[in-house]
């Protein structure tokens, strides 16, 4: 099974600190460890997940042996790093931050009364970057629509990061 | 546990932190835990500090205590158990 890791800006797990086998010419080694999620395991992304975790680096993983697939998460006994998806880098890293402040305004400020204790929040955030803007516009729209509007914004925001990063 | 099914709040993360390090969390709660700190800089600041705090003092054996502090730490005590 083909899906996404985010890892550190030196390569390590984001949770786990582990170092993992970088990509050269080809895939990277296979990293192995019992499957019990949240705790051991290789733990990656479907696309749908990805707005959820957006971090540092973002790399393509084949997945392989016992694979579950988790509400957030799919996690495997076995992993490797495919390739570094060299597309999610600063810039778009910025964009995409960019693209969800502004979107947290519009659904801010789109209502009657504008909802200005939400929109005061998007600005102070965006030095945080990507993972909690995308968090902030989900939970505007969340506040406008109840829990389908936050779900609607994730797959919102998805299918922002499928094009941009050409993961169809 | 939590309140909403798609994410927690930083009090969430406070309450519920001691249960995430222990591995008592369900999957799906600590997988909720686990993305509010990948947005969160103040919970996972935090979160890494009570890590911290909790490996040093899983650390200390008596032994390892200086004399002088070992009598100041039971004198302290001493005086907490007379002022109860």
């Amino acid at each position: 099974m083909r899906a996404y890791k985010f890892l550190r800006p030196d390569g390590r797990g984001v949770f786990s600190a582990f170092s993992w086998p970088p990509p050269g010419d080809g895939p990277g080694e296979w990293v192995e460890a019992p499957l019990e999620p949240c705790r051991s395991g290789i733990h990656a992304c479907r696309v749908t997940d990805l707005p959820l975790w957006a971090g540092r680096s973002l790399y393509e993983i084949e997945l392989d042996g016992e694979v579950v697939e988790q509400r957030m998460k799919v996690v495997a006994t076995r992993g490797r790093l495919v390739r570094r998806i060299e597309a999610w880098d600063d810039d778009l890293r910025a964009e995409y931050t960019r693209m969800c402040a502004d979107r947290a305004h519009e659904l801010a400020l789109g209502q009657s009364p504008p909802l200005e204790d939400w929109d005061a929040v998007v600005e102070p955030s965006v030095r945080e970057g990507p993972a909690l803007l995308g968090f902030v516009a989900a939970r505007i729209a969340e506040e406008i629509d109840g829990i389908d509007g936050y779900r609607r914004e994730r797959t919102r925001q998805t299918d922002w990061l499928v094009e941009r990063l050409d993961l169809r | 546990m939590f309140e909403s099914s798609e994410h927690i709040t930083c009090r969430e993360v406070v309450e519920t932190v001691t249960e995430y390090f222990e591995g008592a969390l369900r999957n799906d709660e600590a997988e909720l835990f686990e993305q509010h700190l990948n947005f969160c800089e103040g919970c996972d600041w935090y979160v890494d500090q009570m890590r911290t705090t909790a490996e040093s003092v899983g650390q200390v054996r008596e032994e390892d205590i200086p004399p002088e502090a070992r009598e100041r730490l039971l004198s302290a005590f001493r005086d907490w158990r007379r002022s109860e």
